[in-house]
């Protein structure tokens, strides 16, 4: 039929381009049919856009918060530059914020906010995974996702009600078990360092985690398996660097790190959990 | 603390999915007894008005389960529970068309598949029909009319397939104009084709033997001689 090869063409291009094509396709119309799916049409390229558009913001999302947790691994007790850096994460965390989550909620106003929380969801628990990893390292409590939903929720002009970006429970905890494996890095780095009350503080932290995270009974997501299984090496090996810096002091738990630190495997797991910095 | 807060909400979470499994499965009930009501179309063509009306009966016991699904369902979650039950609908749509379709030979409005369910056709306006699932629930018809198609030329009804040819033509049309991405809707789409292919043979079988009336409306689809048979590669990509 003449409709026939117009459309496949521009199939692969996604969501991106205005796909418009079938704008020139000449319809019949007397045709109901065909009329009713032009109008189909529209509506499923609006929705493909749209859910590529935020595919693509929360990718942004996923990279600046990747980036902003590799800097809080900078915080050095020797350097004395916590504040600094802290003050700079903050500032950060307030940009993704105010710019990529802020275009998201746009895209979402006036919509279900379940449907295209698939589209964003590893950026929405990488921020979360930054966020909490930033109020860890300035020793604040940490927020739930009351608190993240609040931060994710802005004023629309006047009389409109506020727009949001929907944080679901389940991602939060998501993100939470995330951020763990920084904690982790950070029981490690604070080892390097010399910093031996940052070694049982961190420990402390991810062992109370830890045990709320078992009480936990089914969420029906499936990630949260493979997260409880990588928290759990996350808090044996803070317990094997406590544990040796209690047996051999501070100096000797220092060198013996790489050796025996993580002898009851798992630790060549690790390059497989660590998903790197861009 | 955040534990017992987050258990609290996966517990409410499953009670209300909980309620909403017990209601999609009454309609999924009702929607099963008006798919044996219409299986009449295959075994007898006098029986299809009949058919269709008990296969109505039925619908509007499915309606009020979409009613009372749509007052469980809290306002704009709609997305976070429809797993439980896009299946359903798409069956459901499907049961429909092929209604209307036998009722009176066109395609189904989205609108009243809607009034038929009881539900909304846009998302805003509450509890809806998604349009992925009507979309597919129209493909699921074809591939009954397919059947029909066969089985209407084994009771003695020769012009049925022409007019199932027409119509099967114009949807086919119809879904060519969409952008399909790689989901669900594009995999039942493809295999639009082989029921394109399998009424157009039933055309060409009954075409060739002399067993349409003369004087049938021209055929978009209904060729005369082997040659005319539509290659279904004719409609792959060009790369």
């Amino acid at each position: 039929s003449q409709w026939g090869n117009n459309r496949r063409r521009n199939n692969r291009g996604g969501g991106g381009k205005n796909t418009s094509n079938q704008d020139n396709v000449v319809v019949d119309e007397s045709n109901p049919i065909l009329v009713a799916f032009q109008g189909f049409a529209r509506e499923l390229d609006d929705k493909h856009d749209r859910y590529e558009k935020i595919v693509k913001i929360g990718r942004d999302i996923t990279i600046e918060s990747k980036r902003i947790i590799f800097l809080l691994h900078t915080i050095d007790h020797r350097k004395d530059n916590a504040e600094k850096i802290l003050a700079e994460a903050q500032q950060r965390l307030q940009k993704v914020r105010t710019t990529n989550f802020a275009e998201i909620a746009v895209e979402l106003s006036g919509r279900d906010q379940y449907q295209y929380a698939r589209a964003f969801s590893p950026g929405l628990q990488e921020y979360i995974e930054a966020y909490t990893f930033y109020e860890f390292s300035s020793g604040k409590d940490i927020s739930d996702w009351e608190a993240i939903q609040e931060r994710l929720t802005y004023k629309g002009e006047e009389e409109t009600p506020p727009i949001k970006c929907l944080v679901q429970p389940v991602e939060f905890m998501l993100g939470l078990a995330d951020m763990t494996g920084e904690v982790m890095r950070r029981c490690v780095n604070s080892l390097g360092s010399g910093d031996e009350d940052g070694c049982f503080n961190t420990n402390r932290f991810l062992q109370s985690l830890h045990a709320g995270y078992i009480g936990l009974s089914s969420t029906g997501n499936r990630e949260m398996p493979k997260k409880m299984y990588t928290l759990r090496q996350s808090v044996t090996k803070t317990e094997a660097v406590c544990y040796n810096l209690k047996v051999r002091g501070k100096e000797a738990a220092k060198w013996g790190t790489e050796e025996n630190l993580l002898d009851k495997g798992g630790d060549h797991g690790n390059a497989d959990i660590d998903e790197g910095f861009f | 603390n955040i534990f017992t807060k987050f258990q609290e909400s996966i517990n409410a979470e499953q009670e209300l999915r909980e309620e909403i499994r017990v209601i999609v499965r009454q309609i999924d009930q009702s929607a099963k007894e008006a798919a044996i009501a219409l299986q009449i179309m295959h075994t007898s063509i006098s029986g299809i008005s009949q058919g269709c009306l008990k296969a109505r009966e039925h619908f509007e016991v499915c309606q009020k389960g979409y009613r009372k699904l749509a007052e469980i369902v809290p306002a704009g979650q709609y997305f976070r529970y429809s797993d439980h039950w896009h299946f359903l609908t798409q069956k459901l749509v499907s049961l429909v068309a092929l209604t209307v379709y036998l009722e009176a030979g066109f395609l189904v409005a989205r609108d009243t598949v809607g009034e038929v369910l009881g539900l909304e056709i846009t998302q805003a306006n509450g509890f809806h029909l998604e349009l992925e699932d009507y979309l597919i629930g129209v493909l699921q018809m074809v591939t009954e009319l397919a059947r029909f198609a066969v089985n209407s030329v084994t009771l003695g009804d020769y012009q049925r397939p022409l007019a199932i040819a027409r119509f099967v033509a114009d949807l086919n049309a119809g879904y060519r104009l969409l952008n399909l991405k790689n989901d669900g809707l594009r995999k039942r789409f493809d295999a639009l084709k082989y029921d394109v292919k399998k009424i157009e043979e039933i055309v060409y079988d009954v075409s060739i033997r002399g067993l349409v009336r003369n004087g049938a409306p021209p055929l978009i689809n209904a060729p005369t001689n082997p040659q005319d048979v539509p290659d279904n590669k004719e409609d792959e990509p060009k790369v």
